[in-house]
């Protein structure tokens, strides 16, 4: 048969964000595949350097246009090694209530875009429906829905607003008592598992291979590696949770651990919220104008759990007002660059979309 | 906890394998070395071995003052949970840093893209001079220090004109009444955003 030439993307509901992956097809399997990225690349690393410290906070969120927090938390933990500052106890239970209900809302997205490659758009419309509840209480804790500018360095911006606790608490109890329905809509819907069981198989020498984390890694090699265990950051080594793990990495084990961490999110949330007190929230970075800050010499690199595995920066300080270098460890960038290029090969076209959905392909943190 | 531990358990293991230039542990989680350049294959490899089988990152830190380029290399070993960072130094003129694909398969793109946004060479990847982020680009590596991208952007796009003078203030709601808009976009978001 004659290979054809294909792009799926970046114009096409199943590509999240602006990358394409172009492939040779024979038929309606991939012999050949490739991601192309750079039509989002906006600069940031360069721009970091060229802002100061303080500066920057309204700049990183950017990165990621759906999982934002995790850049504030990675750069606010980096530039805190680097200037050795210690954070209050309120402000760390906050932090950590805040990337809970982001790894909610990602994880929701997430499994809602399964429903779009595959045409289960109820689905999508529940998961989008849910996501929005929660942006609604991020707008009252922040001021902000998407881009939060919340987590800072020395702390958060501000505390809590009045009974934002009882709100939380109603949606996460109206969140669990669907759980079911939501499985019933995707993991559990046979039509949908036609398409996603036994697909797109991530063996566990290839996890090791790719240099691949998260949900991804811990699908095939059914061992609890995440980073909030194994190096826990904020106060992640005093609340109970577990981190849900399988031994057989296909689509549908690799969405249906998302779902289970959404349950364990609620978990800490509630445990968060249960044993959160009152403090102060933010320490002041220096004596005098803080657009003058400067932060002590240092190389340090602070890796935090996203929703797609270990996500870092990587700062060096020259000891001045800004930073002099800023590397972004996009979490998808193993599978999503060599993943493509070497393990989409074999499998059907429609799968390419399922690939990138499941293994949390996101084309801003390749292209920052 | 037994995380200490395994610091000293890093320290051990270099004692071993080479002489670091400098050991800086950032905290008990990371520990930073700088090495040699023709020290760094032989370090990698030996620590793959000894668990530290993921590449966690791959980049390059430019220094125009002491004309250098610093490749920097962080590992990750979960069994152990520790990263390493790994730094060298080499010639900002001439920057070679020979490839270690043939140790970590993942750092393909990473050296892809180091090169394209400092220009440091690698060796022995095969790939590593195709264009992977950057379309058609004509000037010095972006990400050096030297290059400065207003400039750029004022020699390769037109400038903008406005039919509208963007800069004037009057027109802008004041504080208070921004804040009262504020509040009642949360109070109406009580009752479904209406």
């Amino acid at each position: 048969m004659r290979e054809m030439k294909l792009f799926l993307g970046p114009q096409h509901p199943g590509m999240h964000g602006n990358a394409a992956v172009h492939m040779f097809v024979e038929g309606d399997i991939i012999k050949k595949s490739y991601l192309l990225p750079g039509m989002l690349h906006r600069g940031f690393e360069k721009g970091m350097e060229r802002k100061t410290w303080v500066n920057n906070i309204s700049l990183i969120p950017r990165v990621c246009v759906v999982e934002p927090d995790i850049n504030e938390l990675s750069f606010a933990l980096a530039t805190e090694k680097l200037a050795g500052i210690d954070v209050p106890d309120r402000a760390k239970w906050i932090r950590m209530l805040i990337m809970e209900l982001a790894r909610i809302t990602i994880h929701l997205m997430a499994y809602g875009g399964l429903g779009s490659p595959t045409g289960n758009y109820t689905l999508m419309h529940h998961a989008h429906a849910d996501r929005n509840t929660i942006l609604n209480i991020f707008e009252k804790i922040t001021g902000h829905r998407v881009y939060h500018q919340y987590i800072v360095p020395g702390g958060v911006r501000k505390d809590l607003p009045n009974g934002i606790e009882q709100e939380i608490h109603a949606f996460l109890d109206d969140l669990e008592s669907r759980y079911e329905e939501y499985r019933r809509l995707g993991v559990a819907n046979p039509t949908l598992l036609k398409r996603i069981k036994d697909t797109i198989m991530l063996p566990e020498e290839v996890v090791w291979n790719l240099g691949v984390t998260g949900i991804g890694m811990r699908s095939a090699t059914n061992k609890a590696y995440d980073i909030r265990k194994v190096m826990p950051y904020c106060h992640y080594d005093k609340v109970e949770f577990d981190v849900p793990v399988s031994s057989y990495s296909d689509a549908r084990s690799r969405v249906d651990l998302k779902l289970q961490e959404v349950v364990q999110s609620i978990r800490i949330i509630r445990q968060v919220l249960d044993k959160m007190e009152d403090g102060p929230v933010r320490v002041p970075l220096d004596k005098g104008q803080a657009m003058r800050w400067r932060v002590p010499k240092g190389y340090v690199y602070a890796p935090i759990e996203s929703s797609r595995g270990e996500f870092g920066y990587y700062m060096v300080s020259n000891g001045g007002t800004h930073p002099y270098r800023v590397g972004v460890r996009g979490a998808s960038y193993p599978q999503g660059l060599l993943g493509i290029e070497k393990y989409l090969p074999g499998t059907r076209i429609d799968d390419a979309a399922l690939w990138v959905d499941t293994m949390g392909v996101c084309s801003p943190e390749i292209d920052r | 906890m037994n995380s200490m531990n395994n610091i000293e358990h890093v320290q051990s293991l270099m004692k071993d394998i080479c002489s670091p230039i400098k050991e800086n542990i950032i905290d008990q989680f990371q520990i930073a070395y700088e090495l040699k350049q023709d020290d760094i294959h032989k370090t990698l490899g030996y620590l793959k071995n000894a668990g530290w089988i993921q590449l966690s990152y791959l980049s390059a830190v430019d220094w125009p003052d002491t004309n250098e380029i610093e490749v920097v290399y962080i590992l990750m070993n979960w069994k152990k949970p520790v990263h390493i960072q790994l730094r060298t130094r080499i010639d900002r003129e001439n920057p070679v840093m020979p490839s270690i694909i043939s140790i970590y398969e993942g750092a393909k793109y990473y050296e892809r893209e180091a090169h394209e946004f400092f220009g440091v060479k690698f060796p022995g990847n095969p790939d590593y001079e195709k264009q992977l982020i950057l379309e058609k680009w004509d000037d010095m590596p972006p990400m050096r220090k030297d290059f400065d991208p207003r400039q750029y952007s004022d020699a390769h796009f037109v400038g903008r004109e406005y039919s509208h003078d963007f800069t004037e203030l009057n027109n802008q709601p004041s504080k208070q009444a921004k804040r009262q808009q504020r509040k009642t976009r949360i109070n109406s978001l009580d009752k479904g955003g209406k």
